[in-house]
């Protein structure tokens, strides 16, 4: 080979890419509305963005895949947790991680924060990235189960939209604390307690690992009355 | 027995490198333990994973680039064969760039951070970067514009400067839009190693080959020519291997698919040149240590960046590995492979002749070199085992993040064991570079 040929292959090979690359990526920006709702981004969003960015969450959880692989990924998370559990866990990971082996370090989040954040992170899951990650895929399906019937929702779809980033029921939920199945037969409290247990399970239970909970009264007593039925339904069994 | 009085300024430039080398690896440790042990919540509170693996990273990057803007300023006086355009930019250069390393670490303890993964650096921060950057690229111009003898590898070095220090620019804006951020987010971090880094790789491998081993000048431009070609033709498409999962069109799973499959290739005539190179040589071996170093560079570039990254660059693979350890067995691996050997290779050129030694004892830093490359495999192979085990309870079995991780341990803790054999390799390398000395006859 000569040095002309080694030198035309260098600028072949480097013009040639670059000219695609540059084309692909005019084509990426024409298209990108198609994937992602860059008309729902609003500046709350943006808010939780920010906040995302503040207190570094990235260099510990992926999102999209990129980052820390310390903790899950956070792509999909608004459907496998929940705004309620992502605004509770986010202000008191020293509690919702107490029994856990790897810890989250309490970030001084405020509520305004949380609340943006989780606005931030719906907006994240809702990108059509090719159902990536795999293991959320059940997540995703399941919240658009419950979307789909959103103008009836039952109480189990409710209990489990609130309680499912970390209680299972079955194969739904996720397994950080216990299954409902389980919870519901060892409850002794009636239904005001239980209420108020959702709200703030120290003032109930001193020691307890379980974050207070930010949903309103009557989402709370909808998810005291299912977790009673289900205790009912298992003594009727019996 | 340096040859130009300005070669002197890269003095401090590896020694500062060297030491960030050892803050680096340190930092690495401690982010295994984190993996393999339960903290106490204070502690986490206080030093979290996030703040140590920005810290960890950003040192990587700090202290190769140092060795990279050093090594420049080593070999271009003998390349251009005169002095350099300006000494004093060289060190008012290396006070800004490391004024602001230092910052940014002090920074990051106290929670200062852009919040972006590798480009935490907060943005008033960035601008002097780019402002040192621009004295470097500006003080290698001008000794390259100066020169009266023009070479390939002056230009090839200058445009790999230039290229890396436009592309920092793309790191820097604030995107609201997240699928947009790491879009231009990988035009720094891919186009940066799979790119720009590996154009400055090449010409510094080049020069050093020349000078080594004698071969004829014309030769090793030739074979710079192809590589580098190479390396541009499928690393700049090739970028669309991390755009596969972040929202975007389809066709990026064949472009990025098929141009990332062929980045082995480059890397591939890297090992061949290198081994012709030295199978030709004209000149004698007096230090092997270097030789040892330059063959291990092709080699480990080769396995590192080059088998273990096409192992998962092909989507349906892809798809169940990315964002998982898989993805830190080849980081590490490509990282020491390329560059971290890359920049030893300089050292051990440059350090011996700044010291006026021609032959040196090299006992230790042959122990540092085999204790660090063998920490390395078992380290690299030890993640990707848990990136497999990890693929394969979480995405496969579908068992959860939590069941995965805690399966993952024993391994966790078994990185931490190479890991700190790995710093004592990595000790032994600083500590011999350090204290230099000629060998006995």
């Amino acid at each position: 080979m000569t040095g002309k040929t080694a030198k035309a292959i260098f600028w072949l090979g480097t013009l040639s890419s670059a000219i695609i690359f540059l084309w692909l990526t005019y084509d990426f920006h024409q298209q990108e509305p198609k994937f992602v709702k860059t008309d729902k981004l609003n500046e709350q969003v943006v808010a939780g963005k920010k906040v995302w960015h503040k207190h570094n969450c990235n260099d510990c959880h992926t999102i999209l895949g990129f980052g820390g692989y310390y903790a899950p990924d956070m792509t999909k998370a608004y459907y496998r947790l929940g705004e309620s559990a992502i605004i509770s866990v986010v202000m008191n990971p020293e509690q919702a991680y107490k029994d856990t082996f790897r810890k989250m370090p309490h970030l001084g989040v405020t509520k305004d924060e949380a609340v943006n954040m989780a606005a931030f992170l719906k907006w994240v899951a809702s990108i059509d990235n090719r159902t990536w990650p795999p293991q959320d895929e059940k997540f995703v399906k399941a919240f658009q189960l419950r979307e789909a019937n959103a103008q009836k929702p039952d109480s189990k779809d409710i209990a489990m939209g609130a309680c499912g980033g970390c209680h299972s029921l079955g194969d739904l939920g996720n397994k950080l604390s216990g299954d409902f199945n389980d919870i519901s037969q060892r409850i002794s409290y009636d239904r005001d307690t239980l209420v108020k247990f959702i709200h703030a399970p120290q003032s109930v239970r001193q020691g307890i690992a379980m974050p207070p909970q930010n949903i309103s009264s009557e989402t709370a007593a909808i998810i005291a009355d299912f977790l009673l039925s289900l205790k009912a339904e298992k003594e009727v069994q019996k | 027995m340096i040859r130009y009085e300005s070669q002197k300024v890269a003095r401090y430039y590896l020694g500062l490198a060297l030491i960030l080398f050892c803050l680096q690896v340190a930092m690495g440790l401690w982010l295994a333990v984190n993996y393999a042990f339960t903290l106490p919540q204070g502690l986490v509170d206080v030093f979290s994973f996030a703040t140590s693996r920005a810290i960890h990273t950003n040192t990587l990057v700090a202290w190769m680039l140092l060795g990279f803007m050093g090594g420049s300023y080593f070999i271009l006086p003998i390349e251009c064969k005169r002095e350099l355009f300006s000494v004093k930019i060289a060190y008012l250069q290396l006070l800004i760039f490391a004024g602001t390393a230092v910052a940014a670490v002090v920074g990051f303890l106290f929670g200062w951070t852009q919040g972006r993964p590798l480009l935490e650096i907060p943005v008033p921060l960035d601008f002097l970067i780019v402002v040192a950057a621009l004295l470097f690229v500006f003080n290698v111009a001008m000794t390259i514009i100066l020169t009266k003898e023009r070479s390939v590898l002056q230009w090839m070095l200058l445009a790999g400067v230039t290229f890396l220090a436009v592309l920092y620019l793309f790191g820097m804006p604030f995107f609201k839009d997240l699928n947009q951020d790491y879009y231009y987010w990988w035009w720094v971090i891919h186009l940066w190693v799979e790119g720009a880094w590996e154009l400055i790789t090449a010409a510094i491998a080049a020069f050093i080959i020349i000078e080594v081993t004698g071969v004829e000048r014309k030769v090793v431009e030739k074979w710079l020519y192809v590589e580098t070609g190479l390396f541009l033709f499928t690393g700049l498409v090739g970028t669309g291997h991390h755009y596969y999962w972040l929202g975007s069109p389809n066709y990026w799973l064949w472009w990025g698919g098929i141009f990332s499959a062929l980045e082995p290739l480059p890397v591939a005539l890297m090992v061949l040149d290198t081994w012709m190179h030295i199978k030709g040589r004209k000149n004698p071996i007096v230090n092997p240590l270097l030789w040892t170093y330059i063959m291990g560079l092709a080699l480990f570039h080769f396995l590192g960046a080059g088998v273990f990254g096409f192992i998962h660059t092909l989507p349906p693979i892809n798809y169940y590995t990315h964002g998982s350890q898989i993805t830190a067995s080849h980081g590490h691996l490509a990282f020491f492979g390329a560059y971290a050997l890359l920049n030893l290779v300089v050292f051990y050129f440059a350090m011996p002749q700044l010291k006026g030694i021609e032959k040196f004892d090299d006992r230790l830093g042959v122990w540092g070199f085999w204790t660090m490359v063998t920490a390395m495999i078992f380290i690299g192979l030890i993640f990707g085992v848990a990136g497999i085990l990890q693929t394969y309870l979480e995405r496969i079995l579908d068992l959860g993040y939590r069941t995965a991780q805690l399966n993952m341990m024993f391994w966790f803790k078994a990185v931490l064991f190479f890991g700190v054999i790995f710093l004592i390799g990595v000790l032994m390398t600083v500590y011999h570079l350090f204290t230099l000395k000629k060998a006995a006859d």
